[in-house]
């Protein structure tokens, strides 16, 4: 294959990452999975017990459960764009951060999901689900279209695998176990590089690339228009589909920044993610801000104008009882970034990733303020009503739950980046695409 | 130095989620902060079945509002003269109602002008305080007759008081509703004033839907009354337009059915079969380059 010596120089630098696992990261793998254990333990107390064990009630059917659903799809959506978008662009900086946006939209495609599995109560029904749906039903478009999305992003992610699968298998330094070798050479395809190969598989990758797009695109306005279509004030609002992928961009984009600055310590990428790739994300970062900060000033003015008594009494709740979660979410939330990309004194990697945790949990406090104090304020009065079942208090439950899905995220990235450089080899290797159309 | 700065920050930020977390949890509630106070209430009716009906309420009204006091123990008492007798024990029920049907053939006691006072009375538990509420009434029935004379339907009505003795004297100058049994309800028809001999008369409605064969029950009451309170008879007749039940067209969620949203369906199969199409074109280059790859090398 071409740029052979320049591959094989990437392939020895990143080998010690496939190779070798040190006592930091075992230490990172069992705290993880105990706090997935941990999970494990409250999901079994939840299916034995019931529901009763959440914080869900009759007045607020949905929580902290739908809140992580909502928060993982938008980050996977993100990567699905932020990947598809910088492989069409055909852009130069994109090759170190491309892998982790790939591996960002499958691994929180797949943990998403398993939320709502949590979140029903009747476990041994779903079939119906697919046996008696409906299909003018907004959940079954979502069912729908998150089953096309995980197909689509697999395809995609194992496109861009292929040819660093074809290098691994090629490389004779490398010290695997010899299933990972024959897992590399049956995942491979034979791919040995041909000019008809790369044809196809270019082929194949742009038309995916192009695909992850639209469908995330879709995908999350349709998991947006399962609370827009209702009529409950605070989610009756005709902006909620690009409300929703605007947000879920902005918090994915803050993920991926999160993401980098981790492999870049945990791996000593500085080589490969500068500080060139963080100000990037991060301009990203401050467009997303300011567009998810207007769209957020636009839904709520409107409601707040309108005087409607349903509407006054859901912002009514949002300024008692969530105030401080509300302030942080949506003035901290958008303000920091917008600081500190946006003055050149401030624009640091570390300072542009702490932004990104707050973006982060911001966007999580966001969408628990689009969930939980809509429900508080009901559109059709409920009579009789104990408070304490009108009010929301998430349980234990669900908080180690919670943890389970993050701890579950990230193990899973650090399963993959022990089978796959989480840079793009071939990529890296390959010369800029202007020489190439030179050449 | 450079690292002990971002940790610094770094524990900043996790401050300021963890006081969040804080926040979110702490949230506080208002509590009552005045004891509650009950209050009951309570109703009567004689039907022609001879059964009195007491429907007991009990309400408990706190700062926040008033709610329904359920699981209370509501005892109810007829007295009559130096007589009192307890005629039964009710659990009220969610929505703090408590209902008593007590046939008057088990005796009840009467003073001596036939008047009987009902009491239900909650003795207190816990903070809810004790309460009670009376009511009084006389036995009075109501009959129903109808007659046709020249196709003009009627329903003739007649009340009558009965005293301690057993002897029944009529009910004058008094009004009555007549109503029918609707689906939730009951429709009022019209009302009838009762003449010196307790007897009234009042025109059948021509357009009332009955059941299936026409049957109308027909309610007489005498409400709230100072002597009475509430009294009821009832009678059904065949007078009513005879409804016809459609069965309606079984619910059909299937997507070959007249009902099934047509331009959605085919919405959604453009918009998969393109994406899957591409799907399956990208999986085929993937089988295309295994089986040429498999061509080189058998």
């Amino acid at each position: 294959m071409e740029n052979k010596i320049t591959r094989e120089q990437l392939l020895r630098e990143f080998a010690p990452q496939l190779e070798k696992t040190s006592r930091s990261a075992y230490i990172w793998i069992f705290f993880l999975l105990g706090v997935i254990g941990l999970g494990v333990y409250a999901f079994v107390t939840q299916v034995t017990e019931g529901h009763i064990v959440t914080g869900m009630r009759d007045n607020v059917v949905w929580g902290i459960y739908i809140v992580n659903f909502i928060f993982f799809m938008g980050i996977s959506y993100a990567g699905a764009l932020i990947s598809g978008t910088l492989h069409l662009f055909h852009t130069e900086w994109r090759k170190p951060i491309i892998r982790m946006a790939e591996y960002l939209a499958i691994i929180s495609l797949l943990i998403g999901p398993c939320y709502i599995l949590l979140c029903i109560g009747r476990l041994d029904r779903l079939g119906y689900l697919i046996l008696f749906g409906r299909i003018q039903s907004p959940i079954t478009w979502d069912v729908i279209a998150i089953s096309t999305d995980i197909f689509g992003c697999l395809i995609f992610l194992y496109l861009s695998l292929l040819r660093d699968i074809a290098n691994l298998r090629d490389f004779k330094e490398l010290q695997v176990p010899n299933w990972k070798k024959k897992l590399y050479s049956i995942l491979s395809l034979g791919y040995t590089g041909t000019p008809e190969e790369e044809i196809r598989l270019k082929r194949a990758t742009d038309i995916m690339a192009a695909m992850v797009i639209a469908i995330a695109i879709i995908v999350y306005s349709v998991l947006a228009w399962i609370f827009s279509v209702t009529l409950q004030p605070g989610w009756h609002s005709t902006i909620f589909g690009p409300y929703f992928v605007i947000a879920a961009v902005y918090s994915g984009t803050g993920v991926l920044i999160i993401i980098m600055w981790l492999f870049r310590r945990a791996y000593h990428l500085e080589k490969y993610i500068t500080k060139k790739h963080f100000v990037a994300m991060g301009i990203l970062m401050l467009v997303l801000a300011a567009l998810f900060g207007y769209f957020t000033f636009s839904d709520y003015l409107t409601k707040w104008y309108g005087s409607e008594k349903n509407d006054e009494s859901l912002i009514k709740i949002l300024f008692t009882n969530y105030y401080w979660q509300f302030i942080f979410s949506n003035y901290i939330g958008v303000l920091i970034p917008l600081l500190v990309v946006g003055l050149p004194k401030l624009r640091t990697i570390n300072n542009i990733t702490i932004s990104a945790v707050i973006v982060v949990v911001a966007l999580w406090f966001n969408r628990y303020l689009i969930v939980v104090p809509t429900l508080e304020s009901p559109y059709l009065p409920i009579q009789d009503s104990r408070p304490e079942w009108v009010f929301y208090n998430a349980t234990w439950v669900e908080y180690s739950l919670t943890a389970a899905g993050v701890a579950m995220f990230c193990f899973l990235f650090t399963i993959a980046s022990k089978f796959i450089p989480v840079i793009h080899v071939s990529e890296l290797a390959d010369p800029p695409e202007k020489e190439q159309q030179l050449l | 130095m450079k690292d002990r700065s971002v940790y610094l920050k770094v524990l900043w930020i996790l401050s300021i989620f963890l006081f969040s977390v804080v926040v979110v949890l702490g949230e506080s509630k208002p509590e009552a902060t005045t004891p509650p106070e009950t209050r009951m209430t309570i109703s009567y009716l004689y039907a022609s079945n001879d059964t009195v009906t007491l429907t007991a309420g009990i309400m408990v009204k706190r700062e926040t509002g008033p709610t329904y006091l359920a699981n209370a123990v509501i005892d109810f008492f007829a007295t009559g003269g130096s007589d009192t007798k307890k005629i039964g024990s009710i659990k009220s029920g969610a929505t703090g109602t408590a209902i008593l049907k007590y046939p008057v053939k088990n005796g009840i006691p009467r003073d001596k002008d036939g008047i009987t006072t009902y009491s239900a009375s909650f003795i207190g538990k816990g903070p809810f305080p004790a309460s009670e509420e009376k009511i009084s009434a006389k036995l009075a029935k109501i009959n129903l007759k109808f007659n046709s004379q020249d196709s003009v339907h009627n329903i003739d009505v007649s009340a009558m008081e009965i005293e301690v003795n057993g002897k029944e004297n009529p009910v004058a100058k008094q009004t009555v509703v007549l109503y029918v049994q609707r689906l939730f309800s009951l429709l009022k028809i019209g009302e009838v004033a009762l003449d010196d001999a307790g007897k009234g008369s009042l025109e059948f409605p021509h357009h009332l839907i009955g059941d299936s064969t026409g049957v109308v029950l027909v309610y007489a009451r005498i409400e709230d009354n100072d002597l009475y309170a509430t009294v009821q008879g009832q009678n059904s007749i065949n007078w009513g337009i005879p409804k016809h039940y459609f069965t309606a067209e079984r619910p059909s969620r299937e997507l070959w059915t007249p009902i099934a949203p047509v331009w959605m369906i085919i919405t959604l199969l453009v918009m998969l079969t393109g994406v899957w199409g591409h799907y399956m074109y990208s999986v085929f280059q993937l089988f295309m380059i295994k089986y040429n790859n498999k061509g080189k090398n058998p």
